[in-house]
């Protein structure tokens, strides 16, 4: 089995008297693909904070290959290889398309202000290599084809996906991906489906996926966690997740 | 001590005109999230009204009845100006960005300014004097001497809170503000009028700053045009202070930069104290952002 | 090795400017006046733009980095000319130079003292806070005997000339425009945009943040020194919260953000004010009648010229 990459252990966190998330443990391994279910409000989205260190848990300790996370700046744990999109897209929108997947390069440049002054021979190399790597993924996505459009003029569908590229270009180790089938049709979930696939083979990482749409979760998961008011109330494989009564409840109870 | 009393008096009355002008501020941050940067000289227009109004109407003597009947006559009046100033420059303004409507109400402040210095449409650039609101008697405390006027400012300012505390808390205005201030859109939705809203709290904040315009003036007893600026600074330092968009807040910390400022002005660091607004307000901001009685609000992700 | 595009650019404008100050002696003095009252401003305003346009964070305090520097400059070269009397040349061109920078030094050093506690202050508290720091510094300064108090400071050199104005215009845009253009550079937009999406990229927007104030307020001291060394004395006065509006309404004017834009918008306002002069007492009531108007009509500033599509490079 490989080796455990992302560990939370009993992480609890309060926002004045609401307890968002409650004594919850969760681990993925190296290279898997690991679904994160539940109910609007569940905490799922809070989880990602907490990881990514938006937000600080109150209880609890979130561990990246061993190393704790606790205390560290956002950019700081992202250095250590996480990733993330958000629900509501957050693209940088005055900056172009390009420009967007070109500054997720950020934590690989070695050259910095005082360079882009003096611009030496050796700082130019660099950008001329950041500019190939950057056309390249893009291409992958098939998004060279606006990359000079500044990226709130995108469609939705493409801002969905070049947020995904954007995290890609960190060379992260972990990938989180909040939502990302929300407001998508089913040709559009379809093709999102094959995407990640084809993310976690080719870009040799693990992703934890929150996803409301079961289809898309059951399809792609090789196991589930499930949240329901801040709690964990079941863990295990998609055909497990989907008989197990907990959860059927959870769900139906919700509707 | 005497000299403790006298300094401790005057201290909570500068204060208590900074907490007048402060609760504007932190009216409209609450429903609008912005500072206004007009209300500073809505105050300065409150004291000229107050001015031409003792002008007009010439008491012989100064009388209780006609000092409340001046300042009930210049709230009215920067109620208007307050309304106004928001209909014609922040409303064409919502939803955009905060730096716009910042700049925007700079402009206005410095329109204002300028106007009142303006001789022909204005008041002219030369200070006035500024006669006497209440009739004053001196009253004696053992070794304290105290007028009357010392202890109308307070004595009034405590009125003016009981007043708002009543129109923000028992009426159903009142309730729509708080609401607004909770959550606009959520207010929106349960069929809270926002336009009318905002429009109260600038009427009921401007009032509040032309009451302090006219205290102040009183105290001082001379006005200009530029007299808001400092008076104004000051005070929205009082509502950070206090913890902005918090109404109890924003009066706790008028007191507590009146005190501060008359106590510093008694010692050897008096040409410092236009500076000691802002050093408090860089502390506060940097050891307890949201203020001595705010909450601090997690930004949502 | 040929430098880049944009080093040439800076060296031909530098020359430029040495060619046009060589004939300055002919240039009707109040012409000269205005233009190097023009170069001053695009030195304020395209630094501010770093700050303000670029990075999002909105500062009020301006006027007060400017201070910081033109005392600086102004206290070195006055205390060393009694020194070097009569060597005018070493002055000039070898002291002069050094007290701006020193000025700007100095200006930045109190730029991080502002920025730092300021970062985590957002819109208009950062405006309000950077406001209390410009009048901290002024109040300061009408507080310091040794640099005259609130009477000011008078027997300033004047060595300012168009070569210096221009050559720091230039430097200045240069600085700016390099440090944008470029893959750590598009980071300070990326801040503005979003800070919580740009630290999830991995930007330290602490850094991005710190950097700006830190070259902004640089080139304010600079701009502060050409200005002392113009006008031949200070007051503290001179550098009040007004100031700071001025340069704010460039940077709006300009189009927050664009550097061409920024560096017309500071040539025209420095322009507007002689024109206004005119109105003589009615000059700030249609000043701030423009800036309302301007800011319900076009928030997005003056210049409609479509946005060409910037190449990837
Ligand atoms: N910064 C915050 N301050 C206060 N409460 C918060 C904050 N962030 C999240 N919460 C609360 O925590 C709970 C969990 O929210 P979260 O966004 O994690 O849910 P979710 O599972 O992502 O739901 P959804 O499917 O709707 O996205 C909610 O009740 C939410 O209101
Ligand atoms: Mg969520």
């Amino acid at each position: 089995m490989p080796d455990i990459l992302l560990d939370l252990s009993s992480v609890t966190i309060r926002f004045g008297g609401l307890t968002a998330v409650s004594s919850v443990s969760i681990t993925v391994r190296e290279g898997e693909l690991v679904g994160l279910i539940g109910p609007n409000g569940a905490g799922k989205t809070t989880v990602f904070n907490m990881v990514t260190g938006v937000y600080q848990p109150t209880e609890g300790s979130i561990h990246l290959g061993g190393r704790s996370l606790a205390k560290l700046k956002p950019f700081q744990i992202t250095d250590l290889g996480i990733a993330r999109t958000f629900q509501n897209i957050r693209l940088f929108p005055s900056l172009t398309v390009y420009d967007n997947v070109r500054v997720a390069f950020h934590r690989h440049l070695q050259n910095h202000s005082l360079q882009s002054l003096i611009r030496s021979s050796n700082f130019e190399e660099e950008e001329a290599n950041l500019k190939a790597r950057t056309v390249e993924l893009l291409t992958l996505f098939n998004l060279q084809r606006v990359q000079d459009e500044p990226a709130k003029s995108l469609s939705y569908g493409d801002q969905r996906r070049l947020e995904i590229l954007r995290a890609l270009a960190t060379k992260p180790r972990l990938l989180l991906l909040d939502e990302p089938a929300a407001g998508m049709n089913s040709s559009e979930k379809t093709e999102l489906l094959t995407l990640i696939r084809f993310i976690r083979d080719t870009f040799d990482l693990a992703i934890l996926l929150v996803e409301h749409d079961m289809k898309v979760v059951m399809g792609i998961c090789e196991r589930i966690h499930v949240l329901e008011y801040g709690r964990k109330i079941a863990e295990g494989t998609p055909s497990a997740i989907r008989a197990d009564p907990k959860v059927i409840a959870a769900y139906l109870g919700d509707n | 001590m005497t000299e403790f009393l006298q300094q401790l008096l005057n201290g909570i009355s500068l204060g208590a005109i900074y907490a007048l002008i402060a609760l504007g501020y932190t009216m409209v941050y609450g429903v609008l999230r912005f500072i206004n940067f007009a209300h500073s000289d809505v105050f300065m227009i409150g004291s000229y009204v107050g001015w031409f109004a003792l002008q007009r109407f010439q008491f012989q003597q100064p009388s209780f009845l006609g000092g409340i009947t001046v300042l009930t006559l210049d709230m009215a009046v920067c109620a208007l100006l307050g309304v106004l100033i928001e209909k014609l420059a922040y409303k064409p303004l919502r939803n955009r960005s905060t730096l716009t409507v910042l700049i925007t109400a700079i402009g206005v402040s410095l329109l204002i300014q300028n106007l009142a210095q303006n001789q022909k449409f204005g008041f002219g650039p030369n200070p006035k004097a500024f006669p006497p609101l209440f009739p004053s008697k001196q009253l004696q405390f053992g070794d304290l001497t105290l007028s009357t006027n010392q202890l109308a400012v307070p004595i009034v300012t405590l009125g003016l809170l009981a007043i708002l505390y009543w129109i923000v808390h028992c009426t159903r205005t009142g309730t729509a503000m708080r609401a607004l201030s909770f959550n606009a859109t959520a207010a929106s939705l349960v069929g809270i009028n926002n336009d009318r809203i905002i429009s109260f709290t600038f009427a009921l904040g401007s009032s509040l700053a032309g009451a302090g315009g006219v205290l102040y003036a009183m105290n001082y007893p001379s006005i200009d045009p530029l007299m808001g600026t400092m008076p104004g600074l000051k005070a929205f330092v009082a509502a950070v202070l206090g913890g902005i968009g918090n109404l109890p807040g924003a009066a706790l910390g008028g007191v507590l930069i009146g005190l501060v400022e008359t106590f510093v002005s008694g010692t050897r660091l008096s040409t410092f104290r236009d500076a000691i607004a802002f050093a408090i307000l860089i502390a506060i901001l940097l050891f307890r952002p949201a203020g001595l009685l705010g909450k601090l609000k997690v930004e949502k992700v | 090795m040929v430098p880049p595009k944009s080093q040439r650019l800076l060296i031909a404008t530098l020359a430029i400017a040495a060619l046009i100050s060589a004939f300055s002696g002919r240039i009707d003095a109040y012409l000269l006046d205005v233009a190097l009252g023009a170069g001053i401003s695009i030195v304020l305003a395209s630094s501010l733009n770093l700050i303000n346009g670029f990075t999002g964070q909105f500062s009020l305090g301006h006027a007060g980095f400017m201070a910081v520097g033109a005392y600086a400059s102004a206290m070195l070269t006055t205390t060393l000319a009694p020194k070097l009397m009569g060597q005018t040349e070493l002055l000039q061109w070898v002291v002069f130079p050094l007290s701006l920078v020193a000025g700007g030094l100095l200006s930045a050093l109190v730029g991080v003292a502002v920025g730092a506690p300021s970062l985590r202050l957002k819109g208009d508290y950062l405006a309000i806070v950077t406001l209390g720091f410009g009048e901290i510094i002024k109040v300061i300064l009408q507080n310091l005997d040794a640099v005259g108090g609130a009477r000011g400071l008078t027997g300033i050199h004047t060595h300012t000339s168009l070569f210096w104005v221009f050559g720091s215009a230039a430097v200045t845009v240069y600085v700016v425009w390099s440090l944008l253009n470029s893959t750590f550079g598009r980071g300070f937009v990326a801040v503005a945009d979003d800070e919580v999406a740009a630290e999830a990229m991995g930007l330290n927007s602490t850094h991005y943040k710190i950097t700006a104030f830190v070259v902004g307020s640089f080139f304010a001291g600079v701009a502060g020194g050409l200005y002392a060394h113009l006008k031949g004395y200070l007051n503290p006065s001179g550098f009040s919260f007004d100031k700071s509006i001025e340069i704010v309404v460039m940077v709006i004017l300009g189009g927050m953000g664009r550097h061409s834009g920024v560096i017309v918008a500071a040539v025209l306002l420095t322009a507007l004010t002689e024109v206004l002069r005119s109105f003589g007492n009615y000059r700030m009531i249609v000043y701030s009648v423009l800036l309302i108007i301007l800011m319900l009509t076009r928030p997005q500033g003056l210049f409609i010229w479509p946005l060409k599509k910037r190449k990837s490079t």
